[in-house]
Parts: structure tokens; C-alpha cells; sequence
């Protein structure tokens, strides 16, 4: 079979040739000798051979094989039934044992847990010492690689605070934070 | 034979799961654990802290090593993502917990919190920290049983001591 193919570009009638030729070996192998291997028989495998035979004969399905069968409740349950289930001891709230007054302020804390007056008081007197903080260093990332000390008014830095960093907090000290 | 655990046990699991992922919950631990060592105390919920604590306490532990050692640098630069805050750790903080063996945090509760969550919280700090203290040591009132008993010890000790 002759198959003239005429293209100007040297490159494309080059690839042309190569596919050509490739396709030639692979239809007549035993012409071009050798160089691939001989095709066998191969096992034609039909796929699907499982074909549901009954989907077309079946008729609709009876009641009681498509639905499926739950829990609901038979008889309705009286007040004095639901006042037993509701009120018995494993579901009523449990009271807590562990409730103590703080020694400092009087007010009500847990045993385990700090007392929610006093924490306040602190939380709000580490804001303003962290605000002195930021104001001297500027801006951020500037922490410095000294310890810190904090010193209320008309205080003077002791020989154990010799090269720390002193942050000024312009009130008296107040009397839970003793001065080490 | 069971060969693999069954899905919902978790028996002998010591990690909390966090965030969205294993490297999600890294994350979440390393910024506590460098706003703990940039602030040296910080208020989170309860099981971040528990959590936050030992990695604070093994990175303390490294520091200790001193910034020549090549590891602890490295750990330095993972666990500290301000990184002025490396200088801090070392130069600050190793030397302040060089005495101490261990246990450089203290871990306290606090009420819950007062959003919807309620959730538990707790406050974190390092120790010898130059801001105010949370729990003040209190020492046993005069009148206890004990210390009557050791007050009487003492002034029968003065009285055969000045007799």
C-alpha cells in the first residue's frame, strides 16, 4: 500500500514515516522479522456476564419486605412514671461540697480553684505594670536580656535588683505585694 | 487475634488532640509557648496549659544547655517564634532557673470563663517572675493546736535556759 504524503516540513514527513513504519510492524510482525514479539491468541473476556435477570419480572415489592421496622412506644407514660424517671438521684444536679471563703477577701471560692476577687484584683495591677513595660521599651519586639523590677513610689532599687530593668508604677505598693 | 485498636479506643494516649492536625496543634502549643516566655504569665484554658507545660519545661531544659550547643539553638529557633525572644531565654531565664532541677511553672485554676463555653481556665507563670504574686503563702493562725503546743515547748526551753 502506497501512501504518498507530501508536507513541506522535513520534521513532520520525518515522524510521519516513523509512526508509518511503526504501525506497519505491528500489523504484518512476521514481514519485518523478529523485532516485536509474535501476537497470540488472547482469551476475549466478556465483561458483565452477571446480567440481574429479575429486575424486569419483578413486580413491585409487598409492604413488608421494603420497610423497615423500628422502636416507637406502645402506651403513653404516665406523670407519676415521667416524676420518677426525672426526679431520681442520678439526674438531679450534684451538690458541690468543695466551696470554702477566701481568707483574704471574704468572698466565696473552690477549694481547688483561686479566688475569683483576689485574681481580678491582680489580673488588673499585671495590666498596668505590662502597659509601664510597653511604654519604656517603645515598640514591639524590644524585650530586653535582663530580669525585670517592678517598684512603686518613693522606693529605691536594693543591691539585689543591680542590673535589672526597674519599671515604675506611679502608686503606693499595695499591701499583697510584698517586695522580695 | 486483634492486630490493630478499634476506632474510639484511645487507652495510654498521654497527647491531647488540638486544631485541625497534629502540625495545628504544634502550632497552637508554640505561640503559648512563646507568649508565656514573652509575658511570664499567661491565663488559657486548662488543658492548652497542661498540655503547653512540659514543652516549656524540656525547652527551659535545652536553654539550660547554653546558646553554644547546636540542638538547643535549634529548638530555640523552633519553639520561639519572636526571636528576640531567644535572647531572653538564655540569657534571662536559663540563668534564673539555673539552681532549680525541674518544675520551672506553676499551673493554678481559675473560676471559669465567662463566655457561653464556660470552659475551665487556668493561669500559667513562670516562676520567680517580677510581676505580682497570685497565691499568697499563708502560715497556720497562732491558736492551732500545733503551734500552741510548740509555743509552750519554746517558753519551757527559755525558762530551764535562763534558770
Amino acid at each position: 500500500v502506497l501512501v504518498l504524503v507530501r508536507s513541506p516540513l522535513p520534521r513532520l514527513r520525518a515522524l510521519l514515516q516513523r509512526c508509518w513504519g511503526r504501525l506497519e510492524r505491528g500489523l504484518w510482525p512476521s514481514v519485518f522479522g523478529g523485532q516485536s514479539p509474535p501476537w497470540g491468541a488472547a482469551l476475549a473476556v466478556q465483561g458483565l456476564a452477571l446480567v440481574p435477570q429479575g429486575i424486569n419480572d419483578a413486580e413491585a415489592p409487598s409492604l413488608l419486605e421494603s420497610v423497615v421496622w423500628m422502636a416507637a412506644p406502645k402506651h403513653r407514660r404516665t406523670i407519676e412514671v415521667n416524676r420518677c424517671r426525672r426526679r431520681n438521684p442520678n439526674k438531679l444536679i450534684e451538690v458541690k461540697r468543695n466551696i470554702d471563703v477566701c481568707p483574704e477577701c471574704g468572698n466565696l471560692k473552690q477549694k481547688h480553684v483561686l479566688c475569683g476577687y483576689c485574681y481580678a484584683k491582680v489580673k488588673e495591677e499585671t495590666r498596668l505594670i505590662r502597659m509601664e513595660i510597653y511604654k519604656k521599651e517603645g515598640g514591639p519586639f524590644n524585650t530586653p536580656t535582663v530580669e525585670t523590677v517592678v517598684l512603686y513610689e518613693g522606693e529605691k532599687p536594693t543591691e539585689k535588683d543591680e542590673g535589672k530593668r526597674i519599671i515604675e508604677r506611679a502608686r503606693k505598693r499595695p499591701s499583697w505585694f510584698v517586695q522580695n | 487475634m486483634r492486630l490493630s485498636v478499634a476506632a474510639a479506643i484511645s487507652h495510654g494516649r498521654v497527647y491531647r488532640r488540638f486544631g485541625l492536625s497534629p502540625r495545628s496543634r504544634l502550632d497552637l502549643l508554640r505561640n503559648l509557648v512563646t507568649a508565656l516566655v514573652r509575658h511570664e504569665r499567661i491565663e488559657t484554658p486548662w488543658a492548652r496549659a497542661d498540655e503547653m507545660r512540659g514543652y516549656a519545661e524540656r525547652l527551659i531544659d535545652y536553654a539550660k544547655r547554653g546558646d553554644k550547643d547546636e540542638r538547643a539553638m535549634r529548638m530555640a529557633d523552633f519553639w520561639l517564634t519572636e526571636k528576640d525572644l531567644i535572647h531572653k531565654l538564655f540569657k534571662v531565664l536559663a540563668p534564673r532557673f539555673q539552681p532549680h532541677p525541674g518544675s520551672y511553672t506553676r499551673l493554678l485554676q481559675i473560676p471559669n470563663r465567662d463566655g457561653l463555653d464556660r470552659a475551665k481556665m487556668a493561669v500559667i507563670e513562670l516562676k520567680g517572675n517580677p510581676l505580682p504574686p497570685l497565691v499568697r503563702p499563708r502560715r497556720d493562725s497562732d491558736k492551732t493546736l500545733l503551734n500552741q503546743l510548740l509555743k509552750g515547748y519554746r517558753q519551757d526551753a527559755q525558762r530551764a535556759a535562763a534558770a
